[in-house]
C-alpha cells in the first residue's frame, strides 16, 4: 500500500498543515485524515513537538468514524499518559465506549466528568448524543432544551435541537431554532435556506410568503444556492396558484416565479456549455418547470 | 538652560545604560515565565457562564433581530421584557460583594500579583540606584521643567543641571515601561511581563468574568432592549434580489476534490 506522501507527492509539512486546515474548518473527512494522521503519527511523530498531541486527538476521533478501533485505542494510551487526569482526555474515552456502543459505561464517565466540573458542556452534550444514538428522541429534546437554557449561546446545540423537531415533525420550533441560529449568523445562507424549508412545509399562505422571502434571502446572500433558487420557484408559484389570493399578489409571484424560472434556465445552459447533452438537458429542465408548476385555477 | 552640552564618558554606555536593558529585559522575561507557573486555576461559576450568555443573546436580539420575521422579534423581546414574566424582570440574582480581604482565592491571587510584579521593581531600582548612582546616565531628548529634577535626578545635587540629564534610576523606569512592545514580540500578546496593563487593571477594579452586579447588567440591557424597533431587513428582498441576473461564478468547477 503506498503511502499518502509517496501517492501524492507531499513532505510532512504539507501533511501536517493539512490536517490543521481540516481541524479549524471542521471538516468531517474522517477517512483522509485516518490515512494522512496515521502515517504522520508512525513515521514523524518526533518531528511534530507538541502538535502531536491535538493530532491524535483529530485522528482518534477520524479513527472512531472508521470504526478503526485499534488506531483509536493506541492514540486514545498516548493521550492518556500524557495529559492523565484530563477532562478533555475522560471525554474521549467516553466517545470510544459509545463507538463501542457501551452506553452505560460512557454514561457513567461522563457523569464523572460532571461532577467534577459542572460546567463542562463537551460531557453534557455526549450525554445528549447517546440518548440520541439510542433513539430515545423526546428524551434528547428534553435534555437538549435544558441544556440550552443554561447555554443560550450554544450554536451547535441550537441546531442539533432544529434537527431533532424536523425529525419529529415539530416545525414550529425548529423554525424558532433556526430564528437563534440566524441572528447569531446573519450571513450564513445554508441558515436562511434551511428556515424557508421549514416554513414551506409548514405550509399556509403566511408561512409561504416568509418562506418565498427567506429563499429570496439565501440566493442574496450566495447567489449559487440552487437549492433557494428551487426554493424561491416553488414557493412563488405555490401562492400564485393559491386561489385566496388577491390579484397583485398573484402578479408579483408569477414575475417572481418566472424569474426564478428563468435563472434556472441559464445556470443549467452555462452548466452544459460545450457539452453535447446540452440540448437535451436543457429541454428536460424546461419541461420540468412545467410540470412543477402548479396548476392556476 | 542651554549650555554647553556635556559630554559623557562612553564606559556609562557600555557598562551603565546596556546592562540596565538587558536587565529590565530578563527580569521582565523572568516574571513572565513566574507568573505562569505560580497562576491558578480559575474557577467558573456556571450561574455567571449562564448570566453572560443571556446577556449576549440579548444583545443579538436587538443587533440582529431585523433579520428574524416580526412576530418571532416581538415574541423573544416579550420573554426578556414582560413587565410581570419577563427574564430581566423577574430573574434577580443575589449579589454578594467580594470583598477582597476575606475572599481567599482572590487574596491569593493579589499576594501572587504583588510579589511577581512590585517586588522585583522595588529591589532592582533600588539596588540600581545603590549601584549606578552619583552619575549622569543619559539625556532625554525633550527639555524638561526643573520640577522633574528631583525626581529624574536622585543622588546628583546639582542645582545647575539641567532637568534632561537624568540618572539611572529613571533610565530603568524608562526602560520598564519602553521594553512592553518588545515583550509583546517575544512572549505574544497578553503576557504577564506586562507591567503597566497590570497596573491599568488593578485601576479599572475587579472587572472579571461578569460585572460584579449582575442585577445592573440585566437593568441595562431591559432598558436597551425596551428601545428598540423592529425593523425588518428583508421587506424588499425579493426586489433587491431581482433587480440584476444571479453570479453563478465557480458553481461549474470541472475538476473533482482532490486531498492535496
Amino acid at each position: 500500500m503506498a503511502s499518502v506522501s509517496e501517492l501524492y507527492d507531499v513532505t510532512w509539512e504539507d501533511m501536517r498543515d493539512k490536517l490543521r486546515k481540516w481541524r479549524e474548518e471542521n471538516y468531517r473527512n474522517s477517512e483522509q485524515i485516518v490515512d494522512v494522521g496515521e502515517e504522520l503519527i508512525n513515521e514523524h511523530a518526533s518531528k511534530l513537538g507538541d502538535d502531536v498531541w491535538i493530532i491524535y486527538e483529530q485522528v482518534m476521533i477520524a479513527a472512531l468514524d472508521c470504526s478503526r478501533d485499534d488506531l483509536a485505542w493506541s492514540c486514545l494510551q498516548e493521550l492518556k499518559r500524557q495529559f492523565p487526569d484530563s477532562h478533555r482526555v475522560k471525554r474521549l474515552a467516553g466517545m470510544r465506549l459509545e463507538a463501542l456502543e457501551r452506553y452505560d459505561d460512557a454514561n457513567k464517565l461522563y457523569d464523572s466528568i460532571l461532577q467534577d466540573d459542572p460546567t463542562n458542556t463537551a460531557a453534557r452534550k455526549r450525554k445528549i448524543s447517546i440518548l440520541r444514538a439510542q433513539g430515545k428522541s423526546s428524551e434528547a429534546i428534553r435534555e437538549l432544551n435544558e441544556y440550552l437554557e443554561q447555554f443560550v449561546g450554544d450554536q451547535e446545540a441550537w441546531h442539533e435541537l432544529s434537527e431533532l423537531y424536523i425529525n419529529e415533525h415539530d416545525y414550529a420550533k425548529a423554525a424558532f431554532c433556526l430564528e437563534e441560529l440566524m441572528m447569531t449568523n446573519p450571513h450564513n445562507h445554508l441558515y436562511c435556506e434551511q428556515y424557508a424549508e421549514v416554513k414551506y412545509t409548514q405550509g399556509g399562505l403566511e408561512n409561504m410568503e416568509l418562506s418565498r422571502k427567506y429563499f429570496a434571502q439565501a440566493l442574496k446572500l450566495n447567489n449559487r444556492n440552487m437549492r433557494a433558487l428551487f426554493g424561491l420557484y416553488m414557493s412563488a408559484s405555490h401562492i400564485a396558484g393559491s386561489p385566496k389570493v388577491s390579484a397583485k399578489v398573484k402578479k408579483d409571484n408569477v414575475k417572481y416565479a418566472a424569474w426564478a424560472a428563468s435563472q434556472i434556465n441559464r445556470a443549467y445552459q452555462l452548466a452544459g456549455r460545450g457539452k453535447k447533452e446540452n440540448k437535451c438537458s436543457v429541454k428536460a429542465v424546461e419541461e420540468m418547470l412545467e410540470s412543477m408548476q402548479i396548476t392556476m385555477s | 538652560m542651554a549650555g554647553p552640552e556635556l559630554l559623557l564618558d562612553s564606559s556609562i554606555r557600555l557598562w551603565v545604560v546596556l546592562p540596565i536593558v538587558f536587565i529590565t529585559f530578563f527580569v521582565g522575561v523572568l516574571r513572565h515565565y513566574v507568573t505562569q507557573l505560580l497562576q491558578s486555576d480559575k474557577k467558573v461559576d456556571l450561574e455567571q457562564v449562564s448570566d453572560s450568555q443571556v446577556l449576549i443573546r440579548s444583545r443579538v436580539l436587538r443587533e440582529n433581530g431585523k433579520y428574524i420575521p416580526k412576530q418571532s422579534f416581538a415574541m423573544r423581546k416579550h420573554y426578556f421584557n414582560d413587565a410581570e414574566t419577563g427574564f430581566f424582570k423577574k430573574v434577580k440574582r443575589k449579589v454578594v460583594p467580594k470583598n477582597p480581604m476575606t475572599d481567599t482565592s482572590m487574596l491569593t491571587d493579589m499576594m501572587k500579583g504583588n510579589l511577581t510584579n512590585v517586588l522585583p521593581m522595588i529591589v532592582i531600582g533600588g539596588w540600581i540606584n545603590w549601584a549606578f548612582s552619583g552619575f549622569v546616565t543619559t539625556k532625554v531628548p525633550f527639555p524638561l521643567t526643573l520640577r522633574f529634577k528631583p525626581m529624574l535626578q536622585r543622588g546628583i545635587e546639582l542645582l545647575s543641571l539641567d532637568a534632561s540629564w537624568v540618572s539611572s534610576a529613571s533610565w530603568y523606569f524608562l526602560n520598564v515601561f519602553g521594553l512592553r512592545s518588545m515583550y509583546s514580540l517575544i512572549l505574544g500578546q497578553d503576557n504577564a511581563a506586562d507591567q503597566s496593563r497590570i497596573m491599568q487593571d488593578q485601576m479599572t477594579g475587579a472587572a472579571m468574568a461578569m460585572p460584579p452586579d449582575p442585577n445592573k447588567a440585566f437593568k441595562s440591557e431591559w432598558e436597551a432592549l425596551e428601545i428598540v424597533e423592529h425593523k425588518w431587513a428583508l421587506e424588499n428582498v425579493e426586489d433587491e434580489l431581482m433587480s440584476q441576473d444571479l453570479n453563478f461564478r465557480g458553481l461549474f468547477s470541472q475538476d473533482p476534490k482532490k486531498m492535496f
